[in-house]
């Protein structure tokens, strides 16, 4: 399991692939206001940073992996 | 003139000339940026000075120029063969136009409406038409602006990184159904500088229920430090999806100017403040030695005895002496001025014949460290332009000549100054067919240059000397003549005017290399002085090989001429009042003759003088107005006595004088 849900914080954890974008889906749809924590994520599946594009929760933390901290997260937590 | 065009009209040309130089160099690096920016600079800030005049047509075509430049910079276009032939062409045509604005005082030819529209037509069909950047970008032309601002947004110094590599992958929606990971690709990327994922439509609105996560509908814009061929690796498999391209930061508005890429050599003389102050220093002493003889004037009214005043005196003349020699070297230091602007030139030049044939020639331009006088810096570029044509056009063969003569395709020229001594030497080389003595026998036998045996005693390289008689070569001679012959007599007289002299060697099949040897400055020439028919005349040192006596009894007429033999070297002797149409005396008066053995484009000829007066060092003035055109007068000089001496040009006296009292070379029958 890579996607965990805490409350109203999803976190994503490991290594998440294209599997985890429905999963992922389905919980931002059930509660639109969940935030993301990706401090314990070491990458990031296309599909899933396109959910995480698309509906846009609040992403926090900082990412493990230096390419996610550095690169990836800070797309998904710009505004639009 | 206007004093805003006087301006434009000496820095026009160095903005042409920065342009032209980039643009050849870019010929062979067609990826270095810091040349297009270059070309650019030079090309924007010309069409800005044109804008402070009425010059319609030269406007039109550097606008264009700009525009077509512009593109390429920002990574819109790859420059084709085309559009560079295009922009030289119009940086060639701009510098002619300078040329005749100089010469007219802000005036274009007539026919300037008609060139610029022909020039813009090519160059706008160059914009129009040109090829996208890279293979892999699309056919429409490549949208820069995202590049831009992902450098902005990352506050990248355009300083630390001159050239990124851009890519934008945009995979297609089932991307994810063939395992691909977009982000996984650019985590690969080496030395990532920038990355930005977006949504490919950013604005339209989500379906909250019906979205799909697995229909891709990423866009992935990177830029990275590392060389395109790097980045691109990881995106190997979805070569269709990606556009990459190399590009460069526009130069920042706020940012100083950067300076030049190649170095370039001022055209109107440039003094440092150095010099000009050391001048001020030695003037001031010239004053005060002034002053010490007008003192010296005063003793001697008040009765100052003879031979005290003829020490002062003597010490006095030779404070001045020493003055007068270091001004001398000082002025003569400051007219130096290295010729390598100059010969940066001639590989347009080169390239603009070349295409114009369409041949594929390179130019190899060498000459570091070498000054010569402004004047003759000057001089050069007519007879250099004309004998690089001239290599271009006869001594290089066409392509498939030289294939069939297992020699590259594209051909080499070099055009090589070195100094020598107290001279500079300039050798313009063709790896070209060559030229055949028997073809310029044969041609200059049909123009009745020399009589037919006469022809037949000359030996080869003495043959090839003939190129430069006048009336050696006419369009006909030079179409049916495997060598080369285009005004070589125009050459030659231009590079005497400047106290030169060209030779020309040839290796059938291997090209050909003339060769101009020239003096370092004009402005002291060491003469002979000579009298002929009760005048005086001074002939250049630097032609002179000896001065001789010779016994009457070993002068042999031949036909109309007359010869002697200078150990065991048959020379014809001229008598120089023929040559300059005065009365002559007679030849058989019993007592040995005087005469200067001078070199004639590599043979010695005699020239019988009454006498020998002596030698001096003058400043010779070149001769202007009508006076310029007269063969055979190097200049004149003012002697001490306020006689006018007239330096006599030897070579030049013997091509000009008529029918065969002018025998070629020294190969007296």
């Amino acid at each position: 399991m890579t996607v965990e849900v805490a409350g109203n914080v999803i976190r994503l954890r490991g290594v998440c692939a294209a599997e985890d974008a429905e999963t992922l889906l389905s919980r931002l749809q059930a509660a639109p206001e969940s935030e993301i924590d990706v401090t314990a994520c070491r990458h990031l599946h296309g599909a899933v940073v396109q959910v995480l594009l698309a509906f846009r929760p609040n992403v926090r933390g900082m990412a493990e992996d230096i390419f996610l901290r550095d690169w990836v997260i800070p797309n998904l937590a710009a505004p639009r | 003139m206007d004093e805003l065009l006087e301006q434009f009209l000496i820095e026009g040309p160095e903005q042409v000339q920065q342009a032209g130089e980039a643009l050849l160099a870019l010929e062979g690096r067609p990826g270095d940026t810091a040349l297009v920016d270059q070309a650019f600079r030079a090309i924007h800030t010309l069409k800005g000075s044109v804008g402070l005049f009425d010059l319609p047509a030269m406007g039109r075509v550097l606008h264009v120029a700009e525009d077509l430049l512009g593109a390429w910079r920002d990574g819109r276009r790859a420059l084709s063969r085309g559009a560079m032939d295009a922009l030289i062409a119009a940086t060639g045509q701009t510098e002619r136009w300078l040329g005749a604005l100089a010469a007219t005082g802000g005036d274009l030819p007539a026919d300037a409406d008609a060139v610029a529209g022909d020039l813009v037509s090519r160059l706008s069909r160059a914009l129009d038409s040109d090829a996208p950047a890279s293979a892999a970008a699309q056919a429409t032309p490549v949208d820069t602006a995202w590049i831009e601002a992902l450098f902005r947004d990352r506050d990248l110094d355009p300083a630390r990184h001159p050239t990124v590599t851009a890519l934008r992958y945009a995979p297609d929606a089932g991307c994810y159904f063939r395992g691909e990971d977009p982000v996984a690709l650019a985590r690969a990327v080496p030395d990532l500088l920038a990355l930005r994922i977006t949504r490919r439509n950013a604005a339209a609105p989500v379906a909250a229920d019906a979205y799909d996560p697995y229909a891709c509908d990423l866009v992935i814009e990177l830029l990275s430090a590392a060389a395109p061929e790097a980045v691109k690796g990881p995106f190997r498999f979805v070569p269709d999806q990606i556009q990459l391209l190399s590009w460069s930061p526009p130069p920042s508005p706020s940012a100083p100017a950067a300076p030049p890429v190649l170095a370039e050599g001022p055209r109107s003389l440039r003094v440092e403040a150095g010099r000009i102050d050391a001048l001020a220093q030695l003037v001031d002493e010239l004053v005060v030695a002034k002053n010490a003889l007008s003192d010296l004037a005063g003793q001697m009214a008040d009765g100052l005895a003879p031979q005290a005043a003829a020490q002062i005196l003597g010490d006095r003349q030779a404070a001045l002496d020493r003055l007068v020699g270091r001004l001398h070297r000082t002025v003569m230091g400051i007219r130096l001025v290295p010729i390598l602007p100059l010969l940066r030139r001639f590989p347009r030049v080169v390239r603009e014949t070349a295409t114009a044939l369409g041949k594929e020639v390179d130019l190899a331009v060498d000459g570091q460290d070498v000054q010569v006088d402004k004047a003759i810096a000057e001089g050069l570029f007519e007879p250099l332009t004309h004998l690089l044509r001239n290599a271009v056009d006869h001594g290089i063969e066409p392509a498939a000549e030289r294939a069939a003569a297992g020699k590259p395709a594209r051909a080499l020229i070099s055009l090589v100054a070195r100094r020598e001594g107290d001279h500079v030497v300039i050798d313009v080389a063709d790896d070209g067919r060559g030229m055949d003595p028997a073809r310029i026998r044969q041609a200059a036998a049909a123009r009745g240059l020399l009589p037919d045996r006469m022809l037949d005693s000359l030996a080869d390289d003495q043959v090839l000397d003939l190129v430069f008689r006048p009336g050696f070569s006419t369009a006909q001679a030079v179409t049916d003549l495997s060598g080369r012959g285009v005004g070589m007599d125009a050459v030659r007289a231009a590079v005497g005017r400047l106290g030169g002299s060209v030779g020309i060697s040839s290796a059938s099949g291997q090209g050909t290399t003339v060769r101009l040897v020239l003096p370092l400055n004009l402005v002291l020439t060491k003469v002979m002085v000579v009298a002929v028919a009760e005048e005086r005349y001074g002939i250049p040192m630097d032609g002179i090989v000896e001065t001789a006596r010779v016994d009457p009894a070993r002068v042999r007429p031949i036909r109309a001429g007359r010869a002697f033999v200078l150990r065991d070297t048959a020379v014809p002797l001229l008598s120089l009042a023929a040559l300059l149409g005065l009365p002559e005396e007679s030849w058989t008066d019993g007592e040995p003759c005087r005469a200067v053995v001078a070199r004639v484009g590599g043979d010695l000829v005699a020239v019988k003088v009454d006498a020998f007066v002596g030698r001096r060092d003058v400043v010779l003035r070149p001769l202007t107005g009508l006076l310029s055109a007269m063969p055979g007068l190097l200049g004149t000089t003012l002697l001490g006595d306020g006689h006018v001496l007239m330096i006599l040009d030897v070579p030049g006296l013997i091509a000009a004088a008529p029918g065969d009292t002018a025998p070629v070379g020294q190969g007296a029958p």
